[in-house]
């Protein structure tokens, strides 16, 4: 009697024991997808703002299920990306950002052209992706000091691409000053920056021309200083393109 | 005792037998269908539940915190330029989740309780006359319109459920997953209920006649703020989304727009003759009558322009709008106030106030000084009374005091005139010398050249290191109660009734439905008249200008008369949404703001317009014409597509 009560005092205890031992037993992501997004025009990246106003990097997870919910990852302000934190499977990607879009479908759905790439990540994944970025912001020489210590600069905006669903017309030419060189729409000094609307065709009119901004509010202060300059059409989610940043020491 | 045994047993088990037989009665402790739905009683309980849940943006709303919160300190006004509030910093779109409001569960547990009484109520009709029934399932069809109403306006297409979904154990839920259906479907579906409550309800309610629970009138007018928000989305809308069906989940045909405006036109004209603007004390020469007559309008219990108000009732549905909105210096024992300071922008668009050239506020005399008052309220002289019904002014009065609106004292030399105190368009803060301010407000006295006492800032700010004042130099008007006593400014110790919908929305719907039908081409069946008409009649009432020829009543002349007569009613959050110019308006805007300052040396007031001293820029990001869809609903239903962008 006393045997059968140790057996199942026994019994019990590896019960008790194994029972909270499940751990999780799947391995945490450890492959890499890496890569970058494109000017297929000019072979540079696309420069674009870090937060969600961005490039980000669409996964879906087609090994999981036809109709998967899709995964998203932010791009890096200088067009480039890389998550190390991505399940082995097979996905099918694409880029979302201030360029044509890589899906495009027509006014009832259907998807007429395609160019997302289908990865079976193992380890690691290398992807490039040539877009058509909607407008190309380039500096003409460097930004220059004035004598108040306020900065003038001078760029140049033209199309990124000959679609012709995107040759909107500009709605918006910005020079952001910011103390990081995260500098962008959702970044700035708003006591310096110089923010310019265009109704109309008169933004599309500056394209191809040499435009010159100067920074308002007087002088800088007395500090590192980035300046970028942004321009954006009114298509789709209205995100901007922009130069890349350029710093200034006084 | 073994007898006993066998005793205890028999009768242990002779109970269990019988015992068993009583489970087939229904539990005494919750409440059935029949007890629900047999009497009027029942009824009214069910839906004065509907209406609670009813989702309308009333005193208890903000972007932030959503429906039925009490603490409203990012007031709605303060995300549409109206406003600034020292709560908000920015542009911002709803927050739902967490302790904000679960709009996807809530808005869907409304719907349920629609269906569930559209689906059991015929079952129980035999009680009731049959003129009963018909309101009430019209009822049930209005409370269910205003809920896809209030989803299709955030999130574009949203699942359609018109039927009680049941699960039944051990089945797999996919056909619980209801897809989103096509925005234009749910817009229909807004239409095709109100329809329904348009030709069942009665013209006057017969629970309750004062305007807090549906009649035809107010489905119809409903119908006309949905129809013209569907029809400037199908016109104005650049966003769209598609399932792999080819449904657009988000964005609507253009060709649509017509047929919308259309409707939206023809629900505001069943209201002609029904309704009337309100002018109890209005006079046509007297300014101040039609100043008391605008304020009078958002109290007065028998106004006939009050279509449709939710009532609170202390202590069980309480508010506390003038607590977190009257002027610093009427402060209640809470301590809030001010949370609600219109903009400069705001102001501006009213008449009757000196513009410069560009529209802005003349502060400036020709040789560029700034121009002297000995009162703050003098440069407000002939402002529109619409506009001292709507915003406090610096200097004037409310609840018998001067409200005092006062940013600093300038002790510089008056001597052939002051000159601005920064640079145009300078966003940097004001220079130290010569100006006495105030951090907070508890003051030192500055001793003026005359020897008399002033404090440097007014009694309701502005204090430079603590923003519980008037932050942009003007208060809000409307709303307040002028005669709650401040000891009673209390939170959640408010019943002030909340008017969702008033006769002048539905003009103006009508005359907006008017002008964009105008600008299509599509004149065939309304009046062209009408927004001329409209807007006038509007402006009449309000001691506005009146517009002189027809040609002048546009698209954006009527617009811009909506913002002003609707403005802090939470309307105008929703106006510019729809019309899609939220992101233009809010493009790395800074908003401006009027600064009253003291001349100790002249002895007189001047005005100085800036941006905002904060300088908080409002940018609005155009992925929020649609919201994000929570994530939580999207993983218990796995067949929800998110919105573009997020």
């Amino acid at each position: 009697m006393k045997k059968i009560f140790y057996y199942a005092a026994l019994l019990m205890a590896v019960g008790v024991g194994s029972s909270c031992n499940k751990t999780d037993n799947y391995a945490a992501p450890s492959s890499t997808i890496t890569g970058s997004t494109v000017d297929e025009g000019t072979g540079q990246t696309v420069q674009t703002e870090i937060g969600g106003g961005g490039t980000r990097v669409k996964l879906l997870e087609t090994s999981y299920s036809a109709n998967p919910v899709p995964i998203y990852f932010q791009s890096k302000q200088d067009g480039t990306f890389n998550n190390t934190k991505v399940f082995p499977a097979t996905y099918k990607v694409s880029v979302e950002g201030p360029f044509v879009p890589l899906v495009q479908t027509d006014n009832t759905g259907t998807v007429v052209s395609d160019s997302s790439q289908t990865i079976v990540l193992k380890d690691q994944a290398t992807l490039k992706f040539k877009v058509q970025p909607f407008l190309r912001v380039e500096w003409v020489g460097k930004p220059v000091v004035n004598a108040d210590k306020s900065v003038t600069v001078q760029v140049k905006v033209t199309r990124g691409t000959s679609n012709p669903a995107y040759q909107l017309d500009v709605t918006n030419i910005n020079l952001y000053v910011s103390n990081t060189q995260y500098d962008g729409q959702n970044n700035y000094d708003p006591r310096y920056s110089t923010l310019t609307s265009y109704s109309g065709s008169n933004g599309t009119a500056l394209l191809g021309q040499t435009i010159t901004i100067t920074t308002t509010g007087g002088a800088l202060p007395l500090q590192d200083v980035y300046f970028r300059v942004g321009a954006r059409i009114n298509a789709g989610l209205n995100q901007y393109n922009y130069s890349t940043p350029v710093s200034v020491t006084f | 005792m073994k007898k006993f045994k066998y005793i205890i047993l028999f009768v242990c088990l002779a109970a269990g037998i019988t015992a068993c037989r009583k489970l087939n009665i229904p539990p005494k402790n919750i409440i059935q269908d029949p007890d629900v739905f047999g009497s009027t009683g029942g009824v009214q309980a069910y839906m004065a539940r509907l209406y609670s849940e009813l989702p309308i943006e009333d005193f208890r709303y903000s972007p932030d915190m959503g429906l039925n919160f009490f603490w409203i300190i990012k007031p709605t006004p303060a995300t549409t330029g109206e406003a600034l509030s020292r709560d908000q910093g920015g542009s911002s779109s709803e927050n739902f989740g967490d302790w904000h409001w679960d709009v996807w569960g809530g808005n869907y547990t409304t719907i349920h309780d629609c269906d569930y009484f559209i689906q059991t109520l015929p079952a129980y009709a035999k009680n009731y006359t049959q003129a009963q029934v018909n309101a009430w399932l019209g009822e049930a069809y209005f409370v269910r319109a205003m809920t896809y109403f209030a989803l299709v306006k955030r999130f574009g297409g949203v699942p359609i459920v018109n039927k009680v979904l049941n699960y039944t154990p051990g089945s797999d839920v996919t056909d619980l997953k209801v897809p989103r259906a096509s925005e234009k479907a749910v817009w229909d579906q807004v239409a095709s209920d109100l329809d329904f409550a348009i030709n069942n309800l009665p013209e006057v309610n017969a629970d309750y006649g004062d305007g807090s629970r549906a009649n035809k009138y107010v489905a119809a007018a409903f119908k006309s703020r949905a129809m013209l928000y569907a029809g400037s989305v199908a016109k104005y809308n650049k966003i769209t989304l598609f399932d792999n069906d080819h449904n657009q989940l988000c964005g609507m045909p253009e060709s649509e727009a017509a047929g919308y405006f259309q409707k939206a036109y023809d629900a505001a004209k069943m209201l002609d003759g029904k309704y009337s603007l309100y002018l109890s004390a209005w006079s046509p020469t007297d300014k101040n009558a039609q100043y008391q007559n605008f304020v009078n309008l958002f109290s007065d219990p028998a106004s006939k322009e009050n279509i449709f108000v939710r009532e609170y009732q202390y202590p069980n549905s309480v508010h506390g709008y003038d607590a977190y909105n009257v002027p610093r210096q009427l402060m209640g024992p809470n301590g809030y106030s001010s949370e609600v300071n219109p903009t400069l922008d705001f102001v501006e668009k009213f008449d009757g106030l000196p513009k410069n050239p560009d529209g802005t506020l003349k502060t400036l005399d020709a040789s560029g000084h700034y121009q002297l008052f000995s009162n703050t309220m003098d440069i407000f002289a002939n402002a529109e009374p619409r506009l001292r019904a709507t915003v406090i002014l610096p200097g004037d009065v409310f609840k018998g005091q001067n409200i005092e609106i006062r940013r600093g004292i300038y002790t510089g030399s008056a001597a052939g005139g002051i000159s601005p105190l920064l640079p145009a368009g300078s966003k940097s803060q004001y220079p130290t010398a010569n100006l006495v301010v105030s951090s907070t407000a508890g003051q030192t006295a500055y001793k003026l050249p005359n020897g008399d006492l002033m404090n440097p800032a007014g009694l309701s700010g502005v204090f430079t290191g603590d923003q519980t004042c008037a932050i942009s130099g003007f208060s809000v008007r409307k709303w307040l109660n002028p005669n709650l006593a401040t000891s009673q400014v209390l939170e959640n110790n408010e019943t002030q009734t909340w008017i969702e919908m008033r006769y002048a929305e539905v003009l103006l719907n009508r005359a907006e439905a008017a002008a964009e039908l105008m600008s299509l081409g599509q004149t065939g069946s309304i009046n062209t008249a009408d927004p001329f008409t409209i807007v006038n009649q509007i402006r009449s009432r309000a001691g506005a200008d009146l517009l002189t020829g027809a040609g002048d009543a546009t698209i954006d002349v009527v617009r811009n008369e909506r913002r002003k007569e609707l403005a802090f009613e939470n309307k105008t959050y929703w106006d510019l949404r729809r019309w899609r110019i939220f992101d233009k308006e809010q493009n790395g805007t800074i908003y401006r703001i009027l600064m009253p300052f003291y001349s100790a040396d002249a002895g007189k007031y001047f005005f100085d317009q800036r941006t905002d001293e904060r300088n908080d820029v409002y940018t609005y990001d155009t992925r929020w014409y649609y919201e994000q869809i929570p994530g939580g609903a999207i993983s218990k239903s796995s067949n929800l597509i998110q919105n573009p962008g997020y």
